[in-house]
């Protein structure tokens, strides 16, 4: 065959006459996308994302159906070729429905893939689970514990009956993990030369330094404290997250090779400034270690703290056991740090504790279950009660303190959606206490970090999307950061994401994360009323009048048969070809819109209500008619069990009756650029 | 002693549709009756002239008589009789007649004045002396060479040059991709699958004067080495089937089909093959694909037909219309054809002139008269003689011209310069009451469902094109819709792989060229100037017109009117469906539209 000279983008190139354009750029490493073509099967040119210029030709040609001819010049770049694969993807992302990423996924602040660890944990697969949940959160036995889980709030699984138990599940890893003799221990890449400063030893600081040091950056964490974890050690209780239990993972993380420095106080001990000059970049992770101030009269009063405060206290060992013996205790806030200041107190032994919160219950922003719990576990709940005043009799130091009470009700709405409580007029209460907890919020000490710009509630500004501070090689974090204290899985994911934009800019990259196009759809009941009904199981939890007394963990683990059966209960309803889809690989490389023209996908129905392929998982509102199973099923396993059936737009791809004689050889799913024909799932 | 008069009678699809067939059985069983010693009248069904608008159409000898009833039908036989009658009413009026006379007629040249389940009256039209000709005395270098010289091109949308299809037919090896178990051979096929809405100039010629196109086939068959003729031909043309069908075995029966044709060693079949009726059919790769029994969906080219067609074989695929000129061409000369016409576009046309036109119907003329010309001079201009708005020609492939262009010359290259093509020459006709945006949508919708769903602009594309006109027209138009059309448009034109996708884009483009005002009416102001867009209507009674009478009341299906006797009456308009009723009941015109 006769050999020519072809020109694409500008790189002189050598072909054979019978080649394709397509051909000849795949031969040298010219990327031309196509996804409706084969080698093993005939030209066929449907999807037109292949289409290049050529010079001297007014139209665009489908470089998968075009043979080369001598002298040709072609471009694969141009803004033509360019605005032509956006729109075929546009087109296609119009009518394809699914899901590339389940709702677990999307709701959690990491984006954990929550689908693939039950996946693995259902199938035994723990340290694969372990592996893959790492990925995302280097703490999963502590998370698993701690985490208010989005995931499960937004599992679909609440379609059928109740969520999967995901936190559990993520717990059950994480412990398998720590339980084990060689944990998870992640490659790490060459070393870099380069050397970052994380600020704060917390759930996102640990996660920062991990990640980076994963990518082979050296990574130093100064910590003011004399242990890492941060609000982890310091601020959740030891009945829900046992010490022991952190340590271990937060050995995994330094086992990587990351260097601790404790004790080390950001404008006491070290300056931020010096950290700058010294390091390439640094994270700031420093938490929101302040309390909050009540504003009430009497809050300077001797017994009367912070939660913050309270719990490090109790955390450290500087408030010792059985204290609060015989006396009452009043906690103000209704949030989780609350929950776990009036569960701490009830652990210390107090008598009485009251908490006080101004709105209802169901206004508060605490967890249901760390509510009941506590409930469980005597605490008094004052709710639609505010504190207007606390005294202390004649002398500062006269005990009992009295608080004075307003009493509320709910009015309309505020800006958070929340019925605003408003006073009663006229209508108090008073208690009478031996110390006062405020737990209504917590805020960044600023000392040390007079150099970084703070919005007016006192955080630090970091981009939403890179992280970075006014500082150019200063990212931060957590916590401290922007809209304040949020939950630890936040700060990992933040952390994630800024370690990615961190690596970016050691190596003087674009910072900004690549926009992240998928598709998503609405799914309702209906769209499971197949499914048989499972019950959801929990982590067993200990009786209320036993578990006051110690500070021992108040649940226990999943067994290995119940996270099984747990993990069997996901629905597996996000893309199980995300990961392979062509098609949404192909919508991030060339920043297709999935919703620029809607999303009105043609009615597949009747596919799903004719006959099967044998072991095959059928999702045809996923097809894109591109043809390939069709062809390959007639020209190369020479069956044609697959037929294009009706026409145009409402055109769909079914067995054309005869999938008896389908030789089961899996070659349609194996070819399908989409997840519309799957190998069934084992 | 009287001679017998020739009677005949348009039994085209459009006569049949008016009630010819009933004229034809009073006529001839009367005649037939009728003492037979006297005189011996015949009666004939002959095809479509031409000039629907006046069908049922009567000739008797050189007279001419429209819109035929049975009481016309018994004035007719009255006169036929030599007895007292008022056949004069029924007479074509002169003006009528412009239409024809205004005319060059070509492939239509017997259309509607021969029987054409008589092959006999085609051949005392010099029938088939082209085909002796060319079988007898021609080489196929000749042939091609006549119709170079001619200037013929494909009539059926493309306008590609014919002689340059069949020279690379010609050229072509037949054994190029030949299976072992097949004999190399090269096909000759005929496109008779004509789609576009408002296009019927080749059931006429089917119907009206089959042989002119099956001795266009023959000629072509001998010109390109071809022994096979395939006609794939629409099922829902019936009658032009029936009537290929008879043509067929007549023309066998007269040995002009079949093994050595006039004693040469020349052999030449042909056969029919029914289409389902899907538009793209008529693009030539999925017309192939058709005939093989694939799903009709078109496919890349090259290869080209001419080099792997039918059966990967060698075809020649040419219309209907082009195939019925070739032999006016071969009896009269590649240059007198050639001398008809503009520089780049020889010959005439047939137009198949719809819409509000007055004389709507079948009109042939050279290349290079004007739209004017056609809708004036032949067409007779506006109904209700309204204003001329625009032109779409070309069917849902082409493009609409303004009415401030009428003067544009009719060939390929004039038009292709307006947005417009050529087509297969459907011209819809509209006036001042046409909505351009409901046109467009109109055209989108046909392109969008008759879409063969292969490629993804042309399947997904032309559908959210077509959405985004439905809401235009449904009011809820949104800003950036036009740039989204116009931007669908292009890629949709860039990456289709067959000219319908490529094509489909044209009505919306040529609309938006020369009408953006009225998008931007409906988009913005939320009118329909043309109030024709329902949703963006609102019904209005004036209270000064109104008199009271009650009746737009009693006969709105909405219950959406109120009012008393002799009070002027309301609409409400969140009860009226806009259905009109008012409007058309009230004798006071009290009902305004805006």
């Amino acid at each position: 065959m006769n050999e020519i000279k072809i020109t694409i983008n500008g790189r002189e190139l050598i072909g054979l006459e019978a080649q394709t354009i397509l051909e000849i750029a795949q031969n040298n490493n010219i990327e031309i996308p196509t996804l409706c073509h084969d080698k093993r099967i005939e030209i066929y040119g449907a999807c037109g994302i292949c289409a290049v210029e050529a010079e001297g030709s007014p139209k665009l040609l489908r470089a998968c159906a075009v043979h080369a001819s001598d002298g040709m010049v072609i471009r694969t770049d141009t803004e033509r070729v360019l605005q032509n694969r956006k729109t075929v993807l546009e087109l296609l992302l119009s009518d394809h429905e699914g899901d590339c990423l389940p709702p677990c996924t999307l709701a959690c602040p990491a984006e954990t893939d929550c689908q693939g660890y039950a996946a693995l944990v259902a199938k035994g697969e723990y340290g694969k689970a372990a592996e893959l949940v790492m990925e995302k959160i280097p703490l999963p036995a502590s998370i698993g514990r701690v985490c208010p889980h989005p995931c499960e709030t937004a599992c679909r699984r609440q379609l059928v009956e109740e969520p999967v138990s995901l936190a559990s599940l993520k717990r059950f890893i994480g412990d398998y993990n720590i339980g084990r003799t060689a944990p998870c221990a992640p490659q790490i890449e060459q070393e870099s030369g380069k050397h970052i400063a994380i600020i704060g030893g917390g759930p996102g600081g640990l996660s920062a330094a991990y990640y980076l040091r994963l990518k082979g950056h050296t990574v130093t964490i100064y910590e003011a404290e004399s242990r890492m974890g941060g609000m982890l050690r310091y601020g959740i209780p030891e009945y829900r997250l046992p010490d022991s239990i952190l340590q271990k993972e937060i050995d995994i993380i330094q086992n990587t090779g990351i260097i601790f420095r404790n004790n080390v106080r950001i404008g006491q001990d070290t300056s931020l400034e010096e950290l700058r000059q010294n390091h390439d970049a640094v994270i700031v992770a420093a938490g929101a270690w302040s309390d909050s101030k009540l504003r009430c009269p009497g809050e300077e009063l001797d017994g009367v703290t912070g939660g913050i405060k309270f719990l490090y206290e109790a955390a450290t060992g500087k408030i010792k056991p059985e204290t609060f013996k015989g006396l009452k205790i009043a906690v103000v806030g209704g949030g989780n740090t609350a929950m776990d200041v009036c569960r701490t107190a009830v652990r210390l032994g107090a008598e009485k504790v009251y908490n006080i919160y101004r709105r209802t219950r169901n206004e508060m922003p605490a967890e249901e279950i760390e509510i009941t719990e506590a409930e469980e576990e005597g605490v008094i709940f004052k709710n639609l009660t505010n504190p207007i005043e606390i005294s202390a009799g004649k002398a500062p130091a006269d005990r009992p303190l009295t608080i004075r009470l307003q009493i509320m009700e709910l009015g309309e709405p505020d800006s958070s959606g929340r019925r605003a409580p408003v006073p009663v007029s006229g209508k108090e209460e008073t208690i009478e206490v031996d110390m006062v907890i405020s737990a209504i919020g917590q805020k960044l000490n600023p000392k040390g970090f007079e150099e970084l710009s703070m919005t007016k509630w006192g955080t630090l500004i970091a981009d939403g999307q890179t992280f970075q501070t006014n500082f150019s090689n200063v990212f931060a974090i957590g916590d401290a950061t922007n809209d304040g204290a949020d939950i630890a899985v936040s700060a990992i994911g933040e952390a994630r994401k800024a370690a990615e934009a961190v690596n970016k800019f050691l190596y003087g990259q674009d910072v900004n994360p690549s926009p992240k196009r998928l598709v998503k759809t609405e799914k309702t009941a209906e769209d499971f009323n197949d499914r048989e009904k499972l019950p959801r199981h929990k982590t067993p939890c200990r009786n209320p009048n036993e578990r006051r007394k110690d500070s021992l963990e108040i649940n226990s683990s999943f067994t290995a048969g119940q996270a099984e059966k747990e993990a069997s209960r996901c629905l597996a309803c996000g893309c199980l070809d995300f990961y392979d889809c062509k098609l949404i690989k192909y919508a991030n490389q060339f920043d297709a819109n999935p919703v620029k023209y809607g999303v009105s996908a043609h009615n597949r129905s009747d596919v799903k209500n004719k006959e099967t392929l044998p072991n095959i998982t059928q999702t045809p509102e996923k097809c894109i008619l591109c043809g390939l199973c069709v062809r390959l099923c007639e020209e190369e396993v020479g069956e044609g069990v697959l037929g294009f059936v009706g026409r145009g737009f409402g055109t769909v791809v079914m067995p054309a009756g005869i999938s008896d004689v389908c030789r089961d050889c899996g070659k349609c799913a194996e070819i399908c650029p989409t997840g519309a024909l799957m190998k069934a799932y084992q | 002693m009287k001679t017998s008069p020739k009677i005949t009678v348009g039994k085209g699809s459009c006569g049949i549709a008016a009630g010819a067939s009933e004229i034809f059985e009073i006529l001839s069983n009367t005649i037939a009756n009728h003492a037979p010693d006297v005189f011996t009248p015949s009666v004939s069904a002959v095809g479509c002239i031409g000039m629907c608008y006046l069908e049922p159409i009567v000739n008797v000898d050189d007279k001419t008589f429209i819109k035929v009833d049975q009481k016309g039908a018994g004035e007719i036989l009255k006169l036929i009789k030599g007895e007292e009658n008022h056949a004069e009413n029924y007479e074509i009026r002169r003006e009528d007649l412009e239409i024809l006379s205004a005319q060059t007629r070509v492939a239509l040249q017997n259309c509607g004045i021969i029987n054409p389940e008589d092959i006999r009256e085609y051949i005392e039209k010099d029938g088939y002396t082209a085909a002796r000709k060319c079988v007898l005395e021609m080489s196929p270098e000749d042939i091609i060479a006549e119709i170079k010289t001619s200037g013929l091109s494909g009539r059926g949308g493309a306008g590609f040059p014919t002689w340059f299809k069949w020279q690379a037919a010609r050229n072509a090896s037949a054994g190029n991709s030949v299976s072992p178990e097949r004999k190399a051979k090269k096909y000759i096929i005929c496109n008779a699958d004509e789609g576009d809405p408002g296009a019927f100039m080749d059931r006429a010629i089917l119907e009206g004067d089959p042989h002119a196109m099956l001795e266009g086939m023959l000629i072509a068959a001998r010109a390109i080495g071809s022994d096979e003729g395939i006609i794939y031909v629409r099922a829902e043309y019936p009658l032009a089937i029936i009537r290929l069908e008879k043509a067929i075995v007549q023309a066998r029966e007269k040995n002009f089909l079949g093994e050595n044709i006039f004693g040469s060693d020349f052999n030449f079949n042909l056969r029919i093959k029914a289409g389902a009726g899907a538009f793209v059919c008529g693009e030539e790769t999925a017309l192939i694909a058709s005939l093989e029994g694939q799903r009709g969906m078109p496919r890349l080219k090259p290869p080209f037909p001419a080099q792997e067609g039918y059966r990967k074989m060698p075809s020649n695929i040419n219309n209907v219309e082009t195939y019925a000129n070739v032999p006016w061409i071969i009896r009269n000369g590649g240059s007198k054809f050639a001398a008809m016409g503009t520089e780049n576009s020889k010959g005439t046309k047939v137009f198949a002139l719809t819409g509000k036109i007055k004389k709507g119907g079948l009109a042939e003329v050279p290349m290079g008269k004007t739209i004017n010309d056609v809708v004036f001079g032949v067409g007779g201009g506006i109904q209700g003689d309204r204003k001329l708005k625009a032109v779409q020609m070309g069917g849902p492939s082409g493009g609409c011209i303004p009415a401030e262009l009428g003067n544009t010359q009719i060939d390929y290259r004039t038009l292709a310069q307006t947005g417009a093509i050529m087509g297969s020459g459907g011209m819809v006709v509209m006036d001042d009451t046409t909505c351009m945006v409901d046109m467009a949508r109109f055209f989108l919708d046909f392109t969008c469902k008759e879409s063969c769903g292969k490629c993804v602009h042309c399947r997904i594309g032309t559908r959210r094109m077509s959405e985004i006109l439905e809401r235009i027209c449904g009011g809820e138009g949104r800003d950036g819709d036009i740039e989204l059309l116009e931007e669908l448009a292009e890629n949709i034109k860039q990456g289709s792989l067959c000219a319908l996708g490529q094509t489909a884009p044209n009505p919306v483009l040529t609309t938006l060229r020369y009408f953006r005002n009225e998008y931007e009416d409906h988009i913005t102001g939320r009118k329909c100037t043309a109030l024709q867009c329902k949703a963006l209507l609102s019904y209005n009674i004036e209270p000064k017109a109104c008199v009271g009478c009650t009746l737009c009341a009693k006969k709105c299906p909405a219950g959406a009117i109120t009012g008393a006797v002799k009070v002027p009456h309301k609409i409400i308009h969140d009860k009226c469906v806009k259905c009109g009723e008012c409007v058309n009941v009230c004798k006071f015109n009290a009902v305004a539209i805006n």
